[in-house]
């Protein structure tokens, strides 16, 4: 008998079992992560036919690649004939995918093109061929150039799962681009620490911690002489959490079907008071007009978190992800997007806010990585086994700024999909 | 200045710094660098610059006092208890030209909370002449698993 797992979140509060029993973590792979539409990567990283890059969606190895018609395509890394790695590397650009081991090779869109010495496989390979191609992924679509892939075959479609208010963080990233194209560079971060994945979804969106946890870099910001000079991108988001506990409580914060949620953005003076930004704005001014520009500029979120494992900071260009890879390790992994059209070096300003808060160097996310270790080690003393996310709960109707709504609409999604 | 007493002198110079992180007087480490410094860990293998690809650390000197000054007040999580680490230097070698250049193998051996971890990787430093000694102008430190798949539980104590 299936255990009833949804027992495990409780009215403002979760068993401490949802962070710990790996038993519950097989179960997420099989009842949330193989069954929701998962970030798999950008068009722009498969611009061209035989363009390809390899990822994991929801721990398996696939690669994506665009063929020769046109088409994205995404596969398991495995081949048909006795399942080695058919793809190493983690780009570029192929005509055919071979299996080292034996050379059974593939075209771009999975199919099984050719074997070494055919005719010892028998009279009717040709025929058992088409059933030997790599296993696509079940199913694959994209929304605005974001690709993603679903291990089920059945269910709602992307725009559907994604809904309104998600869609319009990914709009609205793209929009930024004043030639309204943008493309994944800069490589990538990663992050891992070892704690469940669910303490970094809740610590995304967990606005009381910020000013408590990261005083630490918040005080050695304040204590830098800058000497006349601006200060640099990468001090003004250490700053920027600083905020006030009662200013950090009065942010907006919005939480969706689904688990999805979002905040609203915090560095307004690193993003909007500096010349660079201003000739980024006339540029878009030049490109949308004043009132569309104006529109798109004042959307101001920081994360939008999409259910179980994507953050999206449209106003940074910027995207992190989690790969759960057992229940207590968790890798994050950032991602920069350039803006076509827009200043070089509003990427390079990009590239060093990934640096500075999602390298394995940062000052502010090491702490809270170290946080979620301790919980992990800790939760299992004592007899108590509930972890309390009560705070807002008589107040959802309103919530805004400190309320553990959208976390607790995270938790409410799990019980649904683990029910 | 002979080869031999210039390599003497800039390996002796590599051993302070390393000393001056191991026992943790990271102001003094911090004193070693050039106003206009730049300390850099590349993520990728070979990256040519660190402007349009991210990196596991691109800092100037103001940069690394936010963190040493941090580190030093202990009152940051990551840091409780304190690291302990040791960097070891070998095959020092000196190009005696403009800028004067280090090249060295590291060894970083890092103890903290029951557990030990190393890093390996190949260090260069730019060096500018400074009374009887050097200031660096630059460091650059290419760890052999930068950009290792699964990535890095988090960094402290500087490479």
């Amino acid at each position: 008998m299936r255990e009833p797992y949804s027992d495990l979140v409780g009215r403002g509060r979760v068993h401490r079992r949802f962070y710990t029993d790996p038993a519950v973590f097989e179960e997420e792979r099989a009842r949330i992560f193989r069954r929701v539409w998962l970030w798999l990567g950008h068009e722009s990283q498969v611009r061209r036919p035989g363009d390809f890059f390899t990822t994991r969606l929801a721990g398996e190895r696939v690669i994506v690649a665009r063929h020769t018609d046109g088409a994205i395509h995404a596969f398991h890394n495995r081949c048909t004939h006795r399942g080695a790695e058919v793809c190493p590397a983690s780009a570029g650009n192929a005509r055919n995918f071979v299996c080292p081991y034996h050379a059974w090779t593939y075209r771009t869109d999975g199919a099984l093109a050719s074997v070494p010495l055919e005719q010892g496989y028998g009279e009717d390979f040709k025929r058992r061929m088409d059933a030997l191609r790599l296993e696509p992924v079940a199913r694959i679509a994209s929304y605005r150039g974001f690709i993603f892939g679903s291990h089920a075959a059945q269910g709602e479609d992307l725009p559907a799962y994604l809904g309104p208010e998600v869609r319009a963080a990914f709009d609205n990233l793209v929009d930024r681009a004043p030639e309204g194209e943008i493309e994944l560079a800069g490589g990538r971060t990663v992050q891992r620490y070892r704690g469940n994945w669910k303490l970094q979804l809740e610590n995304s969106i967990d606005l009381l911690h910020p000013r408590i946890l990261h005083r630490s870099a918040i005080d050695a910001a304040d204590r830098v002489d800058h000497g006349g000079q601006p200060p640099s991108i990468e001090w003004d988001i250490v700053k920027a959490n600083s905020l006030t506990l009662r200013e950090w409580d009065g942010m907006q914060i919005a939480a969706m079907q689904g688990g999805h949620c979002w905040m609203a953005g915090f560095l307004t003076k690193a993003i909007d008071e500096n010349p660079l930004q201003k000739r980024y704005r006339r540029m878009m001014v030049e490109r949308y007009g004043e009132e569309r520009a104006g529109e798109i500029l004042a959307f101001n979120r920081h994360n939008t978190i999409v259910y179980p494992n994507l953050f999206v900071n449209s106003r940074v260009a910027q995207i992190r992800v989690l790969q759960p890879v057992s229940v207590d390790c968790t890798e994050q992994h950032g991602y920069i997007f350039r803006l076509k059209g827009a200043p070089e070096e509003m990427f390079e300003a990009s590239v060093r806010m990934v640096n500075t808060n999602n390298s394995p160097s940062s000052i502010v996310t090491s702490d809270d990585h170290e946080i979620f270790e301790r919980i992990q080690e800790s939760l299992r003393s004592g007899r108590y086994e509930w972890v309390d996310l009560s705070r807002g709960l008589e107040n959802e109707d309103a919530a805004q700024g400190t309320n553990e709504l959208p976390m607790r609409n995270q938790h409410r999604a799990w019980a649904q999909y683990m029910a | 200045m002979s080869g031999a007493e210039l390599w003497h002198r800039v390996q002796q110079f590599l051993f302070h710094e390393a000393r001056l992180l191991d026992e943790r007087r990271l102001q003094e480490w911090l004193g070693l660098y050039a106003q206009d410094a730049e300390y850099w860990v590349p993520y990728a293998w070979g990256q040519k610059s660190p402007k349009d690809h991210v990196s596991l650390y691109y800092e100037t000197k103001s940069l690394l006092g936010m963190r040493v000054d941090r580190l030093e007040r202990e009152l940051s999580p990551l840091d409780s208890p304190p690291s302990r680490v040791n960097h070891y230097l070998t095959n020092v070698q000196v190009d005696d030209g403009d800028p004067l250049t280090a090249r060295a193998h590291l060894l970083f051996v890092e103890y903290r909370r029951e557990e030990q971890r190393w890093f390996a990787g190949r260090a260069t430093w730019r060096l500018r002449p400074n009374g009887a000694g050097f200031l660096i102008a630059a460091k650059r430190v290419d760890l052999l698993n930068a950009d290792q798949d699964g990535g890095h539980l988090r960094f402290a104590l500087p490479f």
